[in-house]
């Protein structure tokens, strides 16, 4: 276990690196890092503590029987400490000091332009991440710009071409830094070239462990388990953190969830990792901890935007109208112009059955945004509500082509062909999202659903199908009652009592009550009496005799007939007597 | 929403249209131009102005040419002042400096439009009528370059650099350091291009000094053109792109060679919607064409459309030529991911001409035409079952949302689905179906379920005016009639007629019903098939009348002459309608294959080939290569067979199952039963048994002959319990999925195999099944050699039948000689013989040459056929009848025949060396 003072200091010497790079994002993350790690006692003053009693309060609310502040025991492997690097330049140059000045009013191209003579490993760098910038820029207008009218985008950052070809032919000679390194990994990927760009960025990252951005970028070149299994990582802190991303993004959420936990120990109050560990919450389906966590997470930093629209999906799911309001009013004051504000607003006026409204800021999401894939699967959710199939069918698409694994639209997707009345169709959309997903009943119980419409009536695959949903915890008890009803309708009564036998079971257990509590007690009933099982039959019997309705007089005639079959009477249907 | 609807982005400026423009202004000067290019005659302003005319219109095409090219073209239409105007326009761009030079241009463009009502014109100034065709182009572009934002016009400006910039690096190659380029260094290429012109011309005049007075017209250009090539050798491998087609290969290599250049193509400039849509339809047909031919590369067109979804994201036809791509190169996930992938972005509303616009989609989409296209998919693919389902839905949704041509189409599939997939007459697969259609007659069998589909299709196509659908059913409906005993749906009474023939006189009806499409399919192709075809078709009129040699300098008449080419464009029959036309013919040669003449059959598919093999797809092409070669091997003996196979070989793809690997496979048994080479005869029949899938009711036509052969092998080996046991388990397939034809061929294998086990008695009532078989579907070759087998088991009776066999071989003769093969005549010929010789009425010494003559020319056929049995046996008669007439020396002769023969039989290794 590393100790929470080398963190400390590392972060904090990282952030001066990192902001002097004009890398702000990450001197940003870093410093969220630095100030989650548990106080330090020496300089603490009245406003950090507070800070800190509120947020572990909340923590204390929700997670009792876990101790926070003892630390987790050692994971056992050696941390390679890595040495600070020397600042290159004890003392800036002028010019990099107006070259920084430009560069952060947004004067990219006068920032290189300043540095254009500069040699030291520093001013390459910030001159060709300037150039980088201003290309990116560039390329935005255009984009705009350009746009035809088939969406002509071949908008591309022209300074990639020359970045790269500089930035190899300084690698080659060694005069590039593990920031110049990470650069050249960015470039590399814009240009398609995964590989090589993973390699210069596992280099800059071994050597230069605190640049998030740096760690991020590798993890989106990460597609596929075994690709992050085969990177050569030194261990190092930070290595944790990138592990737990990229887990979480491979849907391995148990795995992330562990490491999150781990580095809890250390990073007691960090807002990310907070933020994380909801994520994959989320993802798990536990809206109720999402839900309290988000609300600390709000309480310890009000103007926060990032993975805001997570907790909007929470609130949806919950139909907490007022709280997701109270949300969106917040967002919208803080900075109504980001892709995750509009989310939220959508959703709002979704919940609020707006489809229009909540349409419209989805596209603002999408116009901000062009990849961002949550508004995509929304925007497909809100067109369905509308009963616009095509236009939903086509926002699902954009997002499978976005990210081929969201199992959300690819089963968006199926439900919208089987809504107009392509269930043979839709089978393939179902099947490719459960292939992304296969523990989720939900998906199975879709996918039995389709078989089971009257155009396809295959009845024997959607009780497969039921069966799968079954076996990963239906939570709603749909399928038990379905397997059970598909069994009665294809005549297998034996088959049939088991699943509702079960099916009672569970309702027993969740107090539950209702037509099919009914449904299952005649069934039982008349199956057991059939079957000259007297006992049992009286037993579901007399249940029902506890309803009122229709289902008591067949429960009382039922008990006469077990009565006379059993007190020897010559067998005769009593019903059919006319009384 | 996007996506759904975008309309087509008109007419934007482009760098190639300022080069038409520049050119333009030296056609028309404006009266303030300072330097009028002195133009020597008054045909070569009109050819300039004829060139002009053809550029703007081909300014439609998705492609336009870079510099580099249409320099070169200036330079075959120009003549000698091809130079001059060469260094003008270079000139002209060059001092494009800045945006407001830009401007300047355009308004200087106006000065070259005549306006309507001014009069005041002078005598020798050419004024452009804003109406005609030149003006309106004009007009046209001044009109885009006004509506241009001051972004757009810096855009097109650094188009325009790009443009320059690669005609030039193309031509002269520069230090690669020079590759910061300034207007300055820029301007230096410019004077060595000048200056290699000049040379040029220079070099030129001394040429034609030499010559002395040659007609200048007849070589200048090609003189031109070498001159010049000499100078800038790198002319020579960029050259190719100066006969720019628009035929899919050479687009998609030329695109793909410069995807390596350059991540983006500058020189790809999108054209409206439509167009790229007709420009799509052609590479369509393109891969439907040429999908099996070695000649294509699948790869190429991929990247090629890899590229073009780059630059338009929202074109989503290209994930359909995808789809066809893949379709075509066996790929099922990526051709079922391309597919879905089109329709989900699609609708189903574009691009697809099924159904005209007009009708209006509904906002549901039409994604019933996915699930058509789906179907086919899995057809194809083999998935017959799923295919099924899969149509299904799509006869139900198109019903649901009364799309009836979708339907017609549908019903269409379907009944082609049910007649080629064998589809057991059990039916497990059809109970389970719910169709509106078919369920009214669910206890029909499979066949009449597809004489309903076919009929319903029909009717609903005739209905539509869909006539290349009424075409193609009508042949499904004549394949049908082909094959099938027609019988009542429902019968009432013991009056019902029960007609049991086929009835060759309705086939021959329905295929001429199905050629009369070439009438009248004007009234259906909708108008994006013309307009993309035609604006490529002005590019390749381009390349005509200026490469040939000008032979008259009157321009009228060339006039005419490229007026006469744009009409042919026009009259040209369609891609698919002379597809159509040509399975006609096709089938035409089947049906006659099986009505047993062959030279009609022979005909048709020669006239298939010559008619309608430029514009037909490979596989069609494949199964004419593979008619006429299985003709030569029957009635020419397997050299020539070998040869033409060679051919074809080099011709298509022998991918897996191919038709060709098929027809060799075929060869390579026949050729090794016939030698006697038995070993390698088994090898083959599994090998083609093997291509077959495992799959029920899949690839039945190739599993039935895989076994046919296989009994026959086991026949040939005389094996004749294990053959015959072979043979039945076919007859039970062929009974299960209803092959009625092959049945009579099974049952004519059984009575063979009785015949040569010596169980005459057992083959004779299979004979006898089999004659009534062919009566019945009229298969007269098939019925004459049963009729001889018949013939042979009475002789295998004993002797005293013989006058009865003969009797029934000569009632079976003329059709033997008329039109059987190699074989057959060779065995007729034998059994002739047999009979005379043990007929006890007959004798040798009396009339020697009935028999001997047959035995000549069975020996003959069966020396270029080198089937060494039979040839064994008549080289033995003939030594017995020469014996028994005393012609010792023929004797001797024939005996050597027969020994030669047995050698080879028995050593059949030999033959086969030979072979390879």
């Amino acid at each position: 276990m590393v100790s929470k003072e080398t963190c400390r200091n590392e972060l904090r010497v990282a952030i001066r690196q990192l902001s002097d790079r004009c890398l702000y994002s990450a001197a940003k993350w870093a410093g969220e890092q630095l100030v989650g790690i548990e106080q330090d006692p020496s300089n603490s003053t009245p406003s950090n503590t507070r800070f800190q009693r509120g947020s572990s309060s909340i923590r204390r609310r929700f997670s009792t029987n876990e101790s926070i502040s003892t630390p987790q025991p050692s994971v056992g492997f050696l941390q390679a400490a890595t040495p600070l690097p020397e600042e290159d330049e004890a003392i800036d140059g002028d010019l990099y000091l107006l070259a920084k000045a430009y560069f952060d009013n947004r004067e990219y191209r006068r920032a290189s332009h300043v540095l254009r003579d500069q040699m030291s490993k520093k001013s390459v760098f910030l001159r060709c991440y300037a150039l980088y910038l201003a290309g990116e820029k560039r390329k935005e207008e255009e984009m705009i710009e350009l746009e035809g009218p088939l969406g002509k985008s071949d908008a591309i950052n022209r300074e990639l071409v020359s970045l790269e070809r500089e930035l190899s032919a300084l690698r080659r000679t060694g005069g590039i830094d593990s920031f110049g390194l990470y650069l050249y990994g960015v470039v590399l990927k814009e240009k398609g070239n995964e590989s090589l760009a993973r390699a210069s960025l596992v280099e800059s990252v071994n050597s230069y462990p605190w640049n998030w951005s740096a760690w991020s970028e590798l993890q989106s070149l990460c597609t596929s388990i075994e690709i992050l299994n085969s990177l050569n990582l030194n261990n190092h802190w930070m290595k944790e953190f990138f592990l737990g991303y990229a887990y979480q993004e491979l849907r391995m959420h148990t795995e992330s969830l562990a490491k999150y936990s781990y580095l809890q120990g250390i990073f007691s109050f960090s807002n990310y990792i907070q933020a994380q560990t909801a994520k994959a919450q989320y993802s798990l389906r536990e809206f109720d901890q999402v839900e309290i966590m988000f609300e600390g997470l709000l309480r310890n930093d009000p103007y926060r935007v990032e993975d805001m629209d997570l907790y909007s999906n929470v609130l949806y799911a919950k139909e907490a109208c007022a709280a997701l309001s109270y949300l969106a009013h917040k967002v919208f004051l803080t900075d109504k112009y980001r892709p995750e504000s509009c989310c939220i607003i959508g959703n709002y006026y979704s919940l609020k059955g707006q489809h229009e409204k909540a349409v419209m800021y989805f596209r603002r999401a999408l116009k901000l945004n062009k990849k961002y894939l949550s508004a995509w699967t929304l925007m497909g959710h809100e067109y369905v509500e509308m009963k616009n199939t095509p236009a939903a069918i086509d926002a699902y698409r954009r997002a499978v082509d976005i990210n081929p694994c969201d199992y959300r639209a690819w089963y968006g997707l199926g439900q919208a062909y089987e809504m107009m009345g392509m269930p043979f169709y839709a089978l393939h959309y179902f099947r490719k999202s459960i292939f992304f997903l296969p523990n989720d009943s939900r998906l199975w119980i879709a996918m039995a659903k389709c078989y089971q419409t009257e155009q396809l009536y295959m009845l024997e695959e959607a009780i497969k199908c039921y069966k799968r949903a079954v076996n990963s915890t239906d939570s709603e008890g749909i399928a038990l009652n379905q397997l059970a009803k598909l069994h009665q309708k294809l005549g297998r009564n034996e088959e049939a009592a088991f699943y509702f036998e079960k099916d009672l079971g569970r309702m027993d257990a969740e107090g539950l009550e209702g037509p099919n509590m009914f449904e299952a007690l005649v069934f039982l009933a008349t199956h057991f009496k059939t079957h000259k099982k007297f006992e049992e039959a009286e037993v579901y019997c007399t249940r029902l005799l506890d309803y009122s309705g229709p289902e008591k007089e067949k429960a009382k005639s039922l008990l006469r007939g077990i009565r006379m079959a059993q007190t020897g009477f010559p067998t005769m249907d009593l019903e059919h007597f006319p009384i | 929403m996007a996506g759904l609807t975008r309309t087509a982005g008109a007419f934007a400026v482009t760098p190639h249209k300022i080069s038409v423009c520049i050119l333009l202004q030296i056609y028309a000067p404006s009266a303030q131009m300072s330097l009028p290019f002195p133009f020597s005659s008054v045909s070569q302003h009109n050819r300039l102005g004829l060139y002009l005319l053809s550029i703007t219109k081909s300014c439609n095409d998705i492609f336009e040419p870079k510099l580099e090219e249409l320099i070169n073209q200036l330079r075959e239409v120009g003549e000698d002042m091809g130079a001059w105007l060469t260094d003008h326009l270079i000139n002209r761009f060059s001092s494009l400096a800045s945006p407001d030079d830009l401007l300047n241009f355009f308004n200087d463009m106006r000065g070259i439009l005549g306006s309507l009502d001014s009069g005041v014109v002078q005598d020798d100034q050419i004024i452009l009528d804003p109406n005609s065709n030149l003006g309106m182009f004009v007009r046209r572009c001044i009109l885009a370059f006004n509506l241009l934002s001051f972004e757009g016009v810096c855009h097109l400006f650094s188009s325009i650099e790009v443009y320059c910039k690669e005609g030039h690096s193309s031509s002269t190659q520069f230090d690669a350091s020079n590759n910061k380029l300034g207007p300055l260094t820029q301007y230096d290429q410019m004077d060595m291009e000048s200056y290699a012109m000049d040379k040029a011309t220079e070099e030129l005049e001394l040429h034609k000094n030499a010559r002395g007075s040659v007609p200048f017209h007849l070589h200048t250009a090609e003189a031109l053109f070498e001159v010049t090539e000499g100078l800038l050798d790198t002319r020579k491998e960029t050259s190719r792109t100066s006969k720019k087609s628009t035929e899919a290969t050479a687009v998609a290599c030329a695109s793909s060679s410069t995807l390596e250049d350059t991540l983006v193509d500058d020189s790809l400039f999108l054209r409206t919607n439509l167009q790229i849509q007709g420009f799509l339809m052609e590479q369509a047909d393109a891969i439907e064409i040429h999908g099996r031919s070695s000649s294509f590369s699948s790869s190429s067109i991929e990247s090629f459309l890899e590229q073009l979804q780059n630059l338009a994201p929202e074109l989503h036809r290209v994930h359909f030529l995808r789809y066809l791509n893949k379709l075509h190169s066996d790929d099922y996930f990526a051709a079922l991911d391309n597919l879905l992938r089109y329709f989900d972005y699609s609708a189903g509303t574009e691009g697809f001409d099924l159904v005209p616009p007009s009708t209006g989609c509904s906002m549901y989409g039409r994604y019933e035409i996915a699930l058509l296209c789906l179907g086919m998919m899995h057809f194809r693919f083999g998935h017959p079952n799923l295919a099924l389902e899969v149509l299904t839905e799509a006869v139900r949704v198109s019903q649901q949302l009364s799309n009836d041509t979708c339907l017609a189409y549908t019903l269409a599939a379907m009944s082609n689905l049910l007649s080629e997939m064998g589809i057991a007459s059990t039916g497990s697969v059809l109970g389970s179906l719910y169709s509106p259609v078919t369920s009214t007659a669910s206890s029909l069998s499979v066949q009449q379920r597809v004489y309903i589909l076919l009929k319903e299709s029909l009717r609903k196509a005739d209905s539509l005016k869909l006539r290349r659908l009424v075409a193609s059913n009508h042949l499904a409906m004549a394949k049908f009639e082909l094959m099938h005993v027609q019988r009542p749906l429902l019968s009432f009474g013991p009056k019902a007629s029960t007609r049991h023939k086929t009835c060759p006189v309705s086939v021959c009806k329905e295929i001429r019903l199905g050629a009369y499409l070439v009438s009248d399919f004007s009234s259906e192709s909708s108008t994006m098939t013309i307009d993309g075809s035609l604006s490529s078709a002005w590019l390749k009129d381009l390349q005509k009348p200026w490469g040939l040699p000008l032979i008259s300098k009157d321009s009228d008449s060339r006039k005419s002459s490229t007026f006469f080419q744009f009409y042919d464009h026009l009259v040209s029959i369609p891609g698919s309608v002379s597809q159509l036309i040509g399975a006609s013919y096709l089938l035409r040669a089947t049906s006659w294959e099986l009505y047993g003449s062959a030279p009609m059959a022979r005909i048709n598919t020669l006239v298939y080939v010559t008619l309608f093999g430029d514009s037909s797809s490979s596989s069609d092409a494949e199964l004419a290569y593979l008619k006429l070669i299985q003709h030569l091997a029957l009635y020419k003996g397997y050299k020539d067979a070998f040869a033409a196979l060679k051919i074809a070989e080099e011709k298509f793809l022998t991918v897996s199952k191919s038709k060709i690997l098929l027809l060799k496979l075929q060869l390579l048994h026949e050729r090794a039963l016939h030698c006697g080479n038995l070993k390698l005869a088994h090898r083959m029949c599994n090998e083609l048994g093997g291509l077959a899938s495992t799959a029920m009711g899949v690839d039945m036509e190739l599993k039935v002959e895989a076994s046919l052969r296989e009994a026959r092998t086991l026949l040939a080996a005389k094996q004749y319990s294990q053959a015959a046991n072979v043979a039945h388990s076919l007859f039970c397939t062929c009974h299960k999925f209803n092959l009625q034809i092959e049945k009579a061929s099974v049952l004519l294998l059984l009575a063979e195999i009785h015949k040569k086990s010596g169980n005459a008695v057992l083959g004779l009532p299979y004979a006898l099944a089999s004659i009534s078989f062919c009566q019945s579907f009229n298969l007269d070759l098939l019925k004459a050699s049963a009729t001889l087998t018949l013939a042979e088991l009475w002789l295998g009776l004993g002797s005293n039948h013989a006058k009865r066999a003969l009797d029934l071989l000569h009632g079976a003769f003329p059709m033997i000689l008329g039109h059987g093969g190699l074989e057959l005549r060779a065995r007729a010929y034998i059994f002739e013989a047999n009979c005379y010789l043990s007929d006890p009425s007959f004798s040798v010494s009396t009339d020697p040459d009935t028999v001997l003559d047959s035995l000549r020319q069975a020996s003959d056929d069966l020396q270029t056929l080198e089937y060494h049995e039979l040839a064994a046996e008549a080289s033995y008669l003939m030594a017995m009848v020469n014996d028994k007439l005393g012609r010792f020396e023929e004797r001797e002769e024939a005996a050597a025949l027969f020994k030669r023969h047995i050698i080879a039989l028995e050593n059949p290794q030999d033959v086969e060396q030979n072979m390879a």
